[in-house]
């Protein structure tokens, strides 16, 4: 073991709660300073939750985008070699954060605070909150998720360990004998559960009034056994992530020894300890490591390596050997034993297991390449983008950064305000990153090239222990090494980067020149330096300030990321005389309230609450053609007024529309489109007719009626008026009459109009739809009774797509679409529909969210249908059989739902979901039968049935887009390769 | 957390005759999108010696500003002499850019300026009463002196708002994850039975 306080890690003395080890091994963080309690980065390493003092989690992630590399104004002494930038702020607690906790599989954040409550949040879906689970009577110190998912057991100051399912979020369990003698005397409480999920050990507990840390197994929550030996409480334990076994002797035919796990406890004492399950004394006892109390251990992934952060703000990092610990098990040895002792694992099908399928076809090998091919590509780019970054210019709109800026004073728009002052819109350079790689190009700004010289070196070979620097790597792998390390002397001398700062970088050894090099005559004065720091007081342009109030910090900006690998470098950077040259001003500023609202800003509200009232109708002419929401209010009222006609007994009467005088009705606003309706217009000789005005973006026509018209529907194509006596008039977008009169079998109740789509229903629940264009009937005075009989339900919503389907939406949830072709009615969704909760194809999501797939199917099962956070949570504690089931059954009915509404893109996208979530679960039956409708005969026979399109699409192209989606799964390379000779075929045809 | 960090300040034609106006392009990136314009300032400093001799070069409005990237240059109009005691107008002065939003400051960039004479005779022997039209400005650009202070961004009532907004979702979150529950049988029986079941699977 070696042992190693890097000094150069630090909060400038002050305390340092929590550390914890990025999953890639190149990098950890640091929280501390007296206000960030914890940070811990997600298992997929993609994000860093920290939680602190002003009771907010925030959760970093890393900006693509590369900007400079140094905070401005703080002189370069130290580069940023990576930006973090906060993505969600989660706002819930009512008292300080004391800790975080990422599921498996980052499902879920949990966080725990001296509000008594902890919080799980949706990670796939922030901020939505799943559950505040409540139950705690103290200040909640500790969080831990069982390895599998279905738990998660949280330590508090009540002197009492609870443990929560994570299928309810009800209390499991609560564990109170060993805490009876604790008192509330530690700073965290944090817990940890073994990998193998066998054993919960908790933070300080007491047995015969000494400290322990308690182990509580999971078989019935027994607690017969406890580490002891810490002389004070026990303030944090963590679990190596790696299960070992017995390091095998050479020559000796050692049988196979039960695997076991490794713990590291750290206490008050100011001491750590190491622990093998399989032994009954600690593996190491380290005493006086710090001054103070240990705050936070941190684990490598490889499990050598374990940080330890203390209270007296400085870190130690432990360095094992497998001699030492043990043979680590692979994730593949770890999954199995999860498979073995609770059913099933997480990981599906993991990288390891798939590598060691042979691949028998060369098509199937060639696309696995191209696709590693690709991965690296897109790593390399990444990289070129990254290390050449001062050489790309950033383009804006085809014009360079370099013109923009020259021209700027000149292009900027400048106005003046009411009252005249001055304002200036700002040029935006970039937006903020979405993930993808395209804002790389507006690295802009001055790019000080220290970054790119820094990234380097963090990739170089890293010089972990310098007691022992030929050891190997002790932080997993490391990208191979280009540049030597002496590449970050080679900074071009950005502006923002002092040329001291590169001698200091390439002789790291030589003792440090001084920074402040500033020209000759100028050297700070103290009667300036004041005026650097303090805030101005109110000036004449400022609105008075009204009255000093304390407000709540909104930021706990003590974040420290450190390159591990860079330490040797920036170790010899640190120490140096901080240069004074930024402040940022640690202490609690009394914050000066916003006094009354000046006058501009109440204009300025005005301006957007006009635009956003611009806005919203935007929207809706985008979902017009199927949507309700822009059609008369009057379409659905006053039932008593009307005048039945022939209403069968017993039968269903639908509210009908009462006469009215006149009537206006927006079509839609872009293009905007009215119909105005006057009824009992007087004209020559006292006869009485109504007019119908149509606007069309300012073009107008009219027409008259010979009897009232009740009710009025149009879209870009027709307007239909529906009149008394039964009446059903079409008219095109000029005004001109398609058709005489319809007649309908009875008053009517509804009129829809979607493209050349008209939809009648009427008061006797009889719907009709036809084609005026083409002049079919599509729906034939078709009853509601099937799907409206036997109870009090209403329809609630009703909806014409595009391909002239109806679909019903009922008071009870669900949804009826009308199929023509089968002419019958087709449950497309159901609210309460148990399949969609159950389901789970969250690992089957393509990268984008492209829950957002909007359509006719979209607008009838609304949005609450797809929150896949809510059906992750099924995952973990559904038999996976069950949840499979489920989840095949959902899939499959959304998929056939799309196909009867005849929605292309959703069928689309659930198709792609589907046959993604087989792959992934290895349905292999299923998706052959897929594959073969949408391939087709390949040999045409003239009695072949085969359609080659479905909703418009082609099968054929759907197949090679599943493809890729195929091949990701070795277990399907024969179906793979199948379809892609006989695509190959056809094409070649 | 501040939204709005201040990325670079640029100092645009540097060094340059004292009534030349003041030129610096202001790069500054937006965590999110700000209800209100951004106020910045530019004072500069007449005497070391007292605020008294501060003159605001100027104010401007900056806004829309959207989520993202952004630059501007902000360009003022040098100070009024005569407002300068004339002990200090030759030699180490400062000037500061502010930036406010609501009223309160959370940025304050200062620079070291200064004013002497680029001819050297001058330089030696300087006239009694300050020539400005001979003087030459220099903006100490390596060195800016950044302070930031911590605001409050949101208006209090919005934050509660916000924080209103959440109970809802937990509110409905219950009901729906109970229901798996009732095909398995009371939730007591669930850790004892799962494994067994799961077993069955495999």
């Amino acid at each position: 073991m070696k042992l190693l306080k890097p000094t150069w890690v630090n909060h400038n003395g002050k305390p340092i709660f929590s550390v914890d080890i990025h999953p890639d091994g190149t990098k950890f963080a640091t929280g501390g300073q007296a206000c960030v309690n914890c940070v811990r980065w997600s298992n997929s390493g993609m994000y860093l939750a920290s939680g602190g003092d002003d009771k907010l989690i925030m959760v970093w992630k890393r900006a693509t985008y590369i900007g400079p590399s140094t905070v401005f104004g703080s002189s370069g002494k130290l580069a940023n070699v990576e930006q973090w930038r906060c993505v969600s702020i989660l706002r819930s607690h009512s008292g300080d954060v004391m800790d975080v906790a990422w599921s498996p599989h980052d499902a879920w954040l949990a966080s725990c605070s001296v509000d008594n409550t902890v919080v799980i949040w949706n990670a796939v879906k922030f901020p939505e909150i799943l559950a505040t689970l409540r139950g705690h009577s103290g200040l909640v110190k500790g969080l831990t998720w069982d390895p599998v998912g279905k738990y998660i057991a949280s330590q508090a100051d009540d002197r009492s360990l609870k443990v929560w399912r994570t299928l309810d979020w009800q209390l499991e369990t609560s564990i109170t004998k060993p805490f009876d003698e604790c008192g509330g005397t530690t700073h965290v409480l944090r817990l940890s559960w073994s990998p193998d999920g066998h054993y919960l050990v908790s933070a300080h507990a007491m047995n015969n009034s000494g400290p322990t840390a308690q182990i509580i197994e999971r078989e019935g929550w027994k607690t017969n056994m406890d580490f002891v030996g810490h002389r004070k409480a026990v303030t944090v334990v963590k679990f190596n992530p790696k299960i070992f076994k017995k390091k095998q002797k050479n020559g000796s035919s050692a049988k196979p020894s039960c695997p076991y796990c490794c713990c590291a406890v750290g206490s008050k004492d100011r001491s750590l300890s190491v622990w093998l399950t399989c032994l009954k004394r600690p593996l190491v006892v380290i005493h006086e490591l710090f001054d103070k109390s240990i705050m936070d251990i941190s684990w490598t992934l490889n499990g050598l390596g374990i940080l330890v952060c203390s209270m007296d703000g400085s870190v130690a990092f432990l360095d094992f050997s497998q001699d030492e610990l043990g043979d680590p098990l692979s994730e593949e040895e770890k999954s199995r034993i999860h498979q073995s002792t609770y059913g099933k694992s997480l990981a599906i099908m993991t990288e390891t297991q798939l590598s060691t399928a042979v691949i028998e076809n060369p098509e199937m090998l060639k696309y696995q390449r191209r696709q590693q091919q690709q991965q690296l590509d897109q790593k390399g780019s990444a990289a070129r983008e990254t290390g050449s970054a001062t050489s790309v210019a950033g383009v804006v709109n085809g014009e360079s950064l370099e013109d923009i800026r020259k021209n700027l004073l000149k292009k900027q728009v400048e106005t003046r305000t009411a009252d005249g002052r001055r304002r200036i819109t700002p040029l935006c350079i970039a937006q903020l990153d979405t993930g993808d790689f395209s804002t790389a190009f507006f690295n802009s700004i001055p790019l000080s090239g220290s970054l790119a010289g820094t990234m380097l070196t963090s990739h170089s070979s890293p010089q972990l222990l310098p007691l022992d620097s030929s050891t190997p790597v002790p932080f997993g792998t490391s990208k191979p090494s280009t540049e030597p390390v002496a590449a970050t002397g080679t900074r071009p001398a950005g502006d923002s980067v002092s040329k001291d700062s590169v001698n200091a970088a390439s002789a790291p050894a030589a003792p440090s020149p001084s920074i402040l090099t500033t020209p000759s005559k100028i050297e700070p004065m103290k009667a300036f330096d004041s005026r650097f720091t303090e805030r101005s007081k109110a000036t004449p342009g400022a609105p008075a300030l009204a009255g000093l109030t304390p407000t709540a910090m909104e930021s706990h900006g003590c974040l420290c990321l450190c390159r591990l690998k860079e330490q040797s470098l920036v170790k010899e950077l640190r120490p140096r005389d901080v240069l004074e040259s930024s402040s940022d001003s640690d202490e609690k500023v009394p914050v000066a309230k916003p006094s009354s609202l000046s006058k501009r800003k109440l204009e300025l509200e005005v301006e957007t609450v006009e635009k956003k009232k611009k806005g919203r109708p935007r929207k809706d002419s985008r979902l017009m053609p199927m949507s309700l929401s822009v059609q008369s209010p009057a379409a659905l009222t006053a039932e008593k007024d009307a005048v039945c006609l022939s209403v069968p007994a017993a039968a269903l009467k639908l509210p009908m529309p009462g006469p009215q005088r006149a009537f206006t009705l927006q079509v839609s606003s872009d293009p905007s489109m009215y119909i105005e309706v006057e009824n009992e217009v007087t004209a020559v000789g006292g006869l009485k007719l109504s007019r119908l005005k149509c606007s069309r973006e300012g073009k107008e026509w009219e027409t008259v009626l010979t009897s009232r018209i009740l009710t009025a529907a149009g879209s870009c194509d027709v307007v239909c008026v529906a009149c008394e006596k039964r009446m059903l008039s079409v008219f095109s977008t000029c005004g001109r009459r398609l058709l005489p009169p319809i007649l309908l079998p009875s008053p009517i109740s509804t009129l829809h109009c979607t493209g050349s789509y008209v939809m009648a229903l009427t008061a006797t629940a009889t719907l009709s739809v036809w084609d005026v264009h083409r002049q079919i009937v599509v729906v034939k005075e078709e009853s509601l009774h099937s799907i409206l009989a036997g109870s009090d339900m209403t329809v609630s919503q009703i909806l014409l797509t595009q391909h002239g389907i109806p679909v019903m939406n009922l008071s009870d949830g669900k949804a009826y679409c009308f199929n023509p072709s089968l002419s019958a009615w087709n449950l497309v969704s159901d609210k309460q529909d148990s399949l969609a909760q159950c389901a789970d194809f969250r690992s089957s999501l393509p990268p984008q969210d492209a829950m957002l797939c909007s359509g006719p199917l979209a607008i009838v099962q609304g949005r609450a249908s797809t929150s896949s956070g809510r059906q992750a949570a099924r995952l973990f504690s559904v038999p996976h059989m069950v949840q499979q089931e489920t989840t095949l059954a959902y899939l499959e009915s959304q998929v056939a739902a799309a196909l009867t509404l005849r929605s292309s893109h959703e069928y689309r996208h659930w198709l792609l979901l589907y046959v993604r979530y087989l792959v992934n679960e290895g349905f292999e039956y299923r998706l052959r039968e897929i594959c073969k409708d949408l391939l087709g005969p390949v040999h045409s026979s003239t009695g072949s049935q085969w359609e080659s399109t479905v909703v418009g699409l082609r099968k054929r192209d759907l197949l090679k887009e599943l493809l890729p989606v195929i091949g990701q799964n070795l277990r399907f390379q024969r179906l793979f390769t199948e379809c892609q000779e006989q695509l190959d075929i056809l094409r070649d045809k | 957390m501040a939204k709005v960090s201040v990325l670079n300040v640029a100092v645009l034609e540097n060094p340059c005759p004292f009534h030349s106006p003041f030129r610096f392009e202001i790069s500054f990136e937006c965590n999110e999108a700000l209800a209100d314009d951004l106020e910045w300032k530019i004072i500069y400093v007449g005497s070391a010696e007292s605020e008294e001799f501060d003159q605001i070069l100027d104010s401007v409005l900056v806004g829309p500003v959207p989520a993202g990237r952004h630059m501007f240059v902000f360009q003022a109009d040098a100070p009024n002499p005569s407002l300068i005691p004339e002990t200090d107008a030759v030699g180490v002065t400062v000037v500061l850019i502010t930036c406010t939003y609501h009223g309160q400051e959370f940025i304050r960039v200062g620079y070291y300026v200064n004013n002497e004479y680029p001819n050297p005779e001058l330089r030696e022997n300087p006239p009694q009463k300050p020539d400005f039209s001979q003087l030459q400005r220099n903006i100490l650009t390596s060195n800016p002196r950044v302070t930031r202070f911590h605001i409050n961004w949101d208006n209090n009532t919005d934050r509660l708002e916000a924080i209103e907004n959440h109970d809802p979702a937990l509110g409905c979150g219950f009901p729906l994850s109970c229901t798996p529950i009732k095909g398995l049988g009371l939730p007591g029986c669930i850790p004892g039975l799962l494994p067994e079941n799961s077993m069955d699977c495999i």
